[in-house]
């Protein structure tokens, strides 16, 4: 079995006395991994990172981080490991970027000034670095407080919704870097998000949350064959009310018409080809033919029942 | 890593982190007010502040300004620089943040609040520089007021500060753990901003304001000789370094505890 880098066992929490806020929460996190931790807002995802960090203090339960128990003493050694960019990045905002390296790299010693450039120039803000933070765009913060995990080279890096606010470039460009992060050092990674889309492109892990409870957790690829082997594919036509009847002779199930679209399930992309040649040879002229995501409505039938 | 380390590092980050910022600017103009307004006084009431032949101008313009102005402005001043110092954290969210690093919380609440008293320290050094060079200035300007002809009795005014310093000491402690808990800058600011005038308004009843920390600083002056002793000890003196020790410690372990959000 692989080593686990994190892992939570019996993980319980409430802000209130009223509502448990996290509840027997069991989080495994592989070492090398990049782990999706995902779930909708408010179902708890930023609440356990705090607690993984000892930010908030747990009722009961055992955060382990790199096979050793976090508590007063292993605090110190363990957190040497972590980098961690929590929600919005905490920044000093009169402050330019290179003074706001300057002070985490102080807080962990150690750090040469070799470093703060180098990290500038993984998250692309060479040119900004002399910047007050308060001029910064959004994505431009983000990307520097990830500048400032970065900064120990740890063994872990945790972000908490680092797509948070960047614009579709932005998210692309931490796409890349998480994934290069962890194929160039290993650096196991740990992402919220509530978004799936982001979860399935970048992460080779999944933990799915709602309500504080751990509804599924996996590799992506087993998440992926759990909706079963039946690709759903969407078609656009010119005709769709005849493309449908054209289509009722075969026989596969759940043919539907949706918003002017066909929803068709097959068992194998060869079977996608036969739909078309069926629909050309009644002449009717095909505009896209798209394979449909299954895993959204697989997070939502998880999330939402 | 040793204790010294973690300790220099966070009031290395501190004094970083007070580059242009208000509560940088704020010891400066605190310190210059006051001198700047007996600058101004002196010019207009000139003709009848020239002192007798023989009188030291020094020991009047000193004792005049000192016993008026800090036992009124150091608490106010306190409650100020103490919310704004902490501001700069909460603004840039960074509790979370030192938190979740690998340093003790001790040296982050403790170099906070070095740098606070530091603050304090330099607003008093800048404000005796301010009076000294104010009265030089009023000298060459106006040779008949006399402050060329007499040196100013250094150590007797700078014990008075010391006194005033150490009798604010105690409400340090209180304003710095409620600036460091409370997000909400006016917590803390309302909080002390009315406790300083509650204490100068019974600061008139001593027998009961010597033990409210917030009256320390006026009694420190008002009192004068009729100060109660405590080992020979002023006992205002005691009290403000009793109520800042203790209320530090207690801050120290309710922030250690706190649940960061």
């Amino acid at each position: 079995m692989n080593q686990l880098v994190v892992e939570t066992k019996n993980l319980n929490f409430s802000y209130s006395k009223d509502k448990k806020d996290i509840e027997d929460l069991e989080l495994k996190v592989p070492k090398g991994s990049i782990y999706g931790f995902l779930g909708p807002n408010g179902s708890g995802k930023s609440t356990t990172i705090r607690l993984i960090l000892g930010l908030l203090k747990k009722n009961s339960g055992t955060v382990v981080l790199f096979g050793e128990l976090f508590n007063g003493q292993s605090r110190l050694k363990v957190l040497n490991k972590v980098g961690a960019l929590i929600e919005n990045p905490s920044l000093y905002e009169h402050l330019n970027a290179i003074d706001n390296l300057k002070i985490s790299a102080n807080y962990r010693q150690n750090i040469s000034s070799s470093r703060i450039l180098e990290v500038l120039e993984i998250v692309n803000l060479t040119n900004a670095r002399n910047k007050r933070i308060k001029e910064y765009s959004l994505g431009m913060k983000q990307r520097l407080g990830l500048a400032i995990a970065l900064l120990s080279n740890p063994e872990l890096i945790i972000l908490d919704e680092p797509t948070n606010g960047l614009d579709p470039k932005g998210i692309i460009e931490m796409r890349t870097l998480i994934k290069d992060l962890n194929k160039r050092f290993g650096t196991t990674i740990f992402i919220s998000s509530h978004l799936l889309s982001e979860i399935e492109k970048t992460c080779t892990h999944v933990g799915i949350i709602r309500n504080g409870k751990m509804l599924y957790q996996d590799t992506v690829a087993s998440l992926k064959e759990s909706k079963g082997t039946n690709i759903k594919v969407e078609i656009e036509v010119d005709n769709p009310i005849e493309a449908l009847s054209a289509l009722k002779d075969l026989k596969m199930e759940h043919i539907s018409l949706l918003d002017g679209f066909i929803q068709i399930e097959v068992k194998n992309k060869n079977e996608i080809t036969e739909v078309i040649d069926i629909l050309r040879a009644e002449s009717i002229n095909i505009y896209q033919v798209s394979i449909k995501n299954n895993l959204e409505e697989l997070f939502l039938s998880l999330t939402e029942n | 890593m040793s204790a010294i380390l973690y300790y220099t590092a966070s009031l290395k980050n501190e004094l970083i982190k007070l580059k242009r910022t208000f509560a940088f600017w704020l010891t400066i103009i605190s310190a210059v007010l006051f001198p700047i307004l007996f600058i101004v006084a002196y010019i207009f009431e000139r003709k009848t502040l020239v002192p007798l032949a023989g009188i030291n101008p020094w020991e009047k313009f000193m004792v005049t300004q000192i016993a008026n102005s800090t036992p009124f402005f150091i608490p106010m001043f306190i409650v100020l620089i103490t919310s704004l110092i902490m501001q700069i954290e909460h603004k840039s969210l960074g509790i979370k943040h030192l938190f979740a690093l690998p340093v003790p919380k001790w040296s982050i609440y403790f170099g906070k609040l070095s740098i606070v008293i530091l603050a304090i320290i330099i607003t008093y050094v800048y404000y005796y520089i301010a009076i000294l060079l104010s009265g030089v200035l009023l000298g060459f300007v106006y040779p008949d007021l006399g402050f060329l002809n007499f040196p100013p009795e250094h150590w007797r005014y700078l014990k008075m500060l010391m006194t005033s310093f150490v009798a604010s000491f105690g409400i340090i402690g209180i304003q710095f753990w409620l600036s460091f808990r409370f997000k909400n800058f006016v917590i803390p600011l309302g909080f002390g901003m009315f406790l300083a005038i509650i204490g100068i308004i019974v600061s008139q009843a001593p027998q009961l304001s010597i033990y409210f920390p917030y009256s320390f600083s006026v009694l420190s002056v008002s009192l004068g000789d009729k100060m109660p002793l405590i080992f020979g000890v002023s006992s205002v003196t005691i009290f403000s370094i009793m109520c800042f020790l203790i209320t530090s410690a207690f801050g120290y372990y309710n922030i250690k505890t706190l649940n960061i959000k």
